[in-house]
């Protein structure tokens, strides 16, 4: 909303200008959700750090599901396609989404992938965000879940030390639990450091190498899986 | 994070205001950032100060208020600053988004605004 009041000129005047700067990239992820919305796609987003095993999270999740859903992977990365090759050998589509330089995906980059789809054909998208977990929080890119995944190996204070990441994290997945012995952390500690900054975020220790825990993932994001 | 792009937009609503209004200079911008957002307000000023230059905002004094989070309770019915759990041992201060009152999730009612509220002008 604008106010004006007449005046002289050379005068100063004052206007409130109640202008909220909603991104670029917000309204284009409003977008995304839209059109997946209209394809009955579910979208996962799923963040985290590097090498904590966000691909093979997706890879557990992609053969624990492919039988009964059609699924897609969006992989982003600065570069490479090793990634998305390793969960094309699934027998799954997927589209890779190279950033360049950015350390995040936003929602365009996400839009342009989703033109080269035919949505009619798809149940599930799953977006691998670039490794990183303080800017991705902040660029939705019109998922309906976020997942945000840490691994044992980065030490015991991943949750605590990247708070915002878990604003709207819906799901939080603690991997390589295995290695909790050797590393000398409690998975414990990081599942209520994650409770404490938001009660909302459900909690799952996997072992993606094993697919350990991958059916919870399933479970928390409301995912049926089986025959 | 991302601060010089968040601040070409404050910068690109004042220019295009103050045109709107016919005005010659740009004396002041009061904005608003949340403390929830990922902007620097430090990085912000000296986003502003490069980004006005050699425009008739240019030397324009910069007002940033900053807004505290805030968070509701659909469960308590709590309606208010979130809460923080500090750490002292490692200096550490870390939001919750739980509700203060019973812990339940909130869902945040401010903290991540970026909002150009006011220009003062001369035309």
């Amino acid at each position: 909303m604008t106010y004006t009041v007449q005046s002289e000129p050379g005068e100063i005047f004052d206007i409130e200008l109640d202008e909220n700067l909603k991104r670029a990239n917000d309204l284009i992820a409003d977008e995304n959700r839209k059109q997946l919305l209209k394809h009955g796609i579910r979208t996962i987003d799923v963040m985290g750090s590097v090498g904590a095993g966000k691909t093979s999270l997706i890879e557990q999740l992609v053969k624990l599901l492919k039988a009964r859903y059609r699924i897609v992977a969006f992989k982003g990365d600065l570069t490479s396609k090793i990634d998305s090759e390793r969960i094309e050998r699934l027998g799954i589509q997927t589209v890779q989404i190279n950033t360049g330089r950015e350390c995040h995906l936003d929602a365009n980059l996400v839009k342009k992938a989703l033109g080269r789809l035919d949505l009619t054909k798809l149940d599930l998208l799953f977006i691998e965000n670039v490794g990183n977990l303080i800017c991705p929080a902040d660029f939705p890119l019109g998922s309906d879940k976020r997942i945000v995944v840490i691994s044992v190996t980065e030490g015991p204070y991943m949750v605590v030390k990247h708070p915002f990441i878990f604003a709207d994290a819906d799901v939080a997945v603690v991997n390589k639990i295995d290695l909790a012995g050797p590393m000398a952390v409690d998975t414990t500690k990081l599942a209520s450091d994650v409770r404490n900054i938001n009660a909302k975020t459900s909690v799952v220790l996997t072992n993606c190498r094993t697919g350990e825990g991958v059916d919870e993932v399933a479970s928390a994001l409301g995912i049926k899986y089986g025959s | 994070m991302h601060e010089f792009s968040r601040t070409s937009q404050i910068v690109e609503a004042v220019l295009s205001e103050a045109q709107k209004q016919h005005a010659v200079k740009v004396i002041e911008v009061e904005v608003e950032i949340g403390d929830l957002t990922f902007l620097g307000i430090e990085q912000v000023r000296f986003a502003y100060e490069i980004l006005t230059d050699k425009t008739i905002a240019k030397n324009s004094k910069l007002t940033i208020r900053q807004i505290s989070g805030r968070g509701k309770c659909d469960s308590c019915g709590y309606n208010g600053p979130l809460s923080y759990l500090n750490d002292k041992q490692f200096h550490m201060i870390v939001p919750t988004f739980n509700c203060p009152r019973c812990g339940k999730p909130l869902s945040i009612s401010a903290g991540r605004e970026c909002i150009v509220r006011r220009i003062r002008i001369r035309k």
